[in-house]
């Protein structure tokens, strides 16, 4: 990344040259800055790697009364047992059906949504907004029984349509939230310039808002993803058949009754679980700041 | 490139919603074999191992009658049978406990089985145990596998303390008492008890000094009288932890498994938990690891503990009771019972599986004290009060919790006890 502070710049007329001080000053506090960065890093990163060293874990590591950092050797049987037991290539299978289905279908219709929101003024504004607000604050076991009563009558009950639809209704609300968010952000004087250039209202939209925009929908597209890949209580519910079972489901598997946990194999299959999320967000999170504001400068 | 990943990312949606079109529903043929759904709670792999045998045991042995497979969750298995109860899409075959299922008995969704039972599974089984699983005459389950709280030991900590282990038929409290005081070093616990939640470990407990808590009537409303039988056990428990400081009182703070490291590290002398703790023991602890179940707690009415076992029911919805209740004889047998005893290390409801287990189970540590803690349960009033749970999450727990830390005194304890029973009483 270039770092713009540190690049020299000629000095302007008449400028004086910074005070050895305030050099010295300004490395100390650069450097205070990066160790904080450092230190909140290793904050977001300590629970992963607690997770792979708990992973390669034998019982008897994870229950010693003097439990050691690093496992004694690198043990892949919690791997062998957490494919086998949990089914967890199916698993990930239909939590990636599930996931890249609800994802879609929240960004394809929270898009329009969220620019009629964003740039129509009108009362329904208001009350739209208010009602995406209000429908966040209902606790899942509260429209748990009226939801599967209407999907029983809809034969959606066991089936991966079944969940999609509910992922999608879930996410629903608050993605056009963030959205219409990002919307707002862009000056409307784009637009009108894109318009007094001769553009259609759609041609503008594809343009110069869509590149803009770009940030804001990979943003909302990760927030329906992962809260969709991660969900559990609904696919609890709503699924019976072990063959539809998704990676929630499956991680449960390893826990038993009165705070029995099959700790190694639990850490192995949470592992596993977890790399496609990571290699979702490593693909799309570059394109969270590319395109950002680009084209803004007529050249 | 983005056109392609667009094209791509929506092929696979489009798909994955064409695939699961074909998914979900159990089907019925009307002309093919009756299928019947079994919801198994099976956790230890060799319980699931055992259930999956027993199934396909029963499914080449019964072509008409075929019962699919389907694995549940300890941890949430109450969540899933409510949606389930009231959209009608149950298991036909239901494994759970007796005090979750006494709820949904009562509700109306769980079939009276007493009819199909066979005479040996009525037979095999004592009437306090049965009594568990009875409601207004109607038997809502049949009743399987059952926990109870054993006292495990190290027998090298004993060795080096130069102490005898405890034997005989019975471990009075008071001697327990004593043998934790007399291994108690500098370094090392006489004895710790994972307490987190403590409600159900004093409830079960108690009825070996006679205390019941509760008076219960037919509709499930209660009176509580908490006098000296109901508090002999938290007296003990709180007199070990500070009066002889054989009990280490951070334990009483943890869960059962979070305490196991500190016994297979020699930190305690002895552990008292759930004999399915066992299994935890056999696969985490060392190879030297020289351990034993001690006999069955006993106080002033002997070694009587609560029958909470686990059950198997049939959905009252179902449209296939009687084969569904066919397959829970099945299921009872003996044979089937021992092996998902020993996978579980739980202990046999049906005295002829208890029979099998001893006998299979000859010579291997802890068994043999393990199933005699079982010859003595029954079942407790506080299963059958209605508002119990309520006043176990609002206040018994806390409660104890606090007279466990020492912050409030037995009679504080009795009096937060039954004032919070009249409460939730109203």
């Amino acid at each position: 990344m270039t770092n713009v502070a540190l690049q020299s710049q000629p000095l302007a007329q008449g400028t004086k040259r910074a005070a050895p001080s305030a050099k010295k000053q300004r490395r100390v506090a650069r450097t205070f800055q990066y160790g904080a960065l450092l230190l909140y890093m290793i904050f977001l990163g300590f629970p992963l790697l607690f997770l792979i060293l708990t992973a390669f874990k034998t019982p008897q590591e994870l229950q010693s009364a003097t439990p050691a950092f690093l496992p004694g050797q690198f043990n892949w049987e919690n791997f062998a047992a957490a494919l086998d037991k949990a089914n967890l290539i199916q698993a990930l299978g239909n939590s990636a059906i599930v996931a890249v289905s609800s994802t879609v279908i929240v960004t394809l219709i929270s898009l329009p949504a969220a620019y009629a929101l964003a740039r129509f003024k009108t009362k329904l504004r208001g009350i739209a907004t208010g009602w995406i607000l209000l429908s966040q604050v209902f606790p899942f076991i509260l429209i748990i029984i009226p939801l599967f009563m209407v999907l029983k009558q809809m034969g959606l009950i066991n089936s991966l349509v079944g969940l999609i639809l509910v992922y999608s209704v879930w996410s629903l609300p608050f993605a056009l939230w963030m959205l219409q968010g990002y919307v707002a952000s862009i000056p409307i004087e784009l637009e009108e310039a894109g318009a007094i250039d001769g553009g259609g209202r759609l041609l503008v939209l594809r343009v110069i808002v869509l590149p803009l925009l770009a940030p804001g929908l990979v943003a909302t597209s990760l927030f329906s993803f992962i809260s969709s890949w991660n969900e559990f209580f609904f696919a609890l519910v709503l699924i019976q058949d072990p063959a539809l079972q998704t990676i929630p489901l499956a991680l449960a598997r390893f826990v038993g009754a009165e705070g029995q946990v099959q700790l190694g194999q639990l850490a192995a299959a949470a592992l596993l679980a977890t790399i496609p999320s990571l290699v979702f967000f490593a693909f799309l999170q570059r394109r969270l700041t590319s395109g950002l504001m680009s084209g803004a400068v007529k050249g | 490139m983005k056109r392609k990943l667009a094209t791509v990312v929506t092929a696979i949606a489009v798909s994955g919603l064409l695939a699961s079109c074909a998914g979900g529903g159990s089907s019925e043929s009307s002309d093919g074999p009756i299928e019947l759904t079994f919801q198994s709670l099976a956790y230890q792999d060799t319980t699931v191992a055992a259930t999956k045998d027993i199934v396909d045991q029963w499914n080449k042995d019964n072509p008409d009658v075929q019962v699919k497979l389907t694995q549940g969750s300890w941890d949430n298995v109450h969540d899933q049978l409510v949606t389930q109860f009231q959209g009608g899409t149950a298991p036909d075959i239901i494994h759970d406990e007796s005090s979750d299922i006494l709820g949904f008995a009562n509700q109306g969704y769980l079939a009276d089985i007493s009819e199909y039972l066979s005479d040996d599974v009525k037979k095999s089984i004592s009437d306090d145990v049965w009594d568990t699983v009875t409601i207004n005459d109607k038997v809502i389950a049949a009743p399987t596998l059952m926990q109870t709280y054993v006292v495990y030991a190290n027998k090298k900590v004993f060795a080096d303390a130069g102490v005898e282990l405890p034997a005989g038929d019975e471990l009075q409290w008071s001697d327990l008492q004593k043998a934790a005081k007399s291994v108690t070093t500098p370094d090392t616990f006489g004895v710790a008890w994972g307490l987190k939640q403590p409600t159900a470990a004093v409830m079960n407990t108690a009825l070996g000094f006679d205390g019941t808590f509760f008076d219960v009537k037919d509709d499930g409303t209660a009176t509580i009288d908490v006098g000296e039988n109901e508090l002999s056990v938290p007296e003990f428990v709180h007199s070990m932890a500070y009066d002889d400081a054989s009990l280490d009182p951070v334990s009483l703070t943890q869960s059962g498994s979070d305490v196991l490291p500190g016994f297979l590290g020699g930190k305690y002398a002895m552990y008292i938990g759930g004999n399915f703790l066992a299994q935890q023991i056999t696969e985490s602890a060392s190879a030297d690891f020289d351990w034993t179940v001690l006999p069955p707690l006993a106080g002033s009415a002997g070694t009587v503990q609560a029958a909470n076992p686990q059950t198997m029911s049939v959905a009252a919805e179902s449209k296939h009771p009687k084969e569904a209740a066919e397959f829970i004889n099945y299921w009872m047998g003996a044979d089937n019972q021992a092996k998902l005893a020993q996978g579980d290390w739980l202990i046999p409801a049906s005295a002829d599986a208890r029979k099998v287990v001893e006998t299979e189970t000859e010579g291997q540590t802890g068994w043999k004290e393990l199933l005699a803690t079982g010859e003595n349960l029954k079942g407790a009033p506080f299963q059958k009060a209605a508002t119990y749970p309520q006043w176990k999450d609002q206040y018994a727990t806390p409660s104890l919790q606090q007279y466990f830390a020492d912050s409030i005194s037995a009679d504080e304890l009795a009096k937060q006890l039954t004032e919070g029973w009249k409460s939730v009483e109203g």
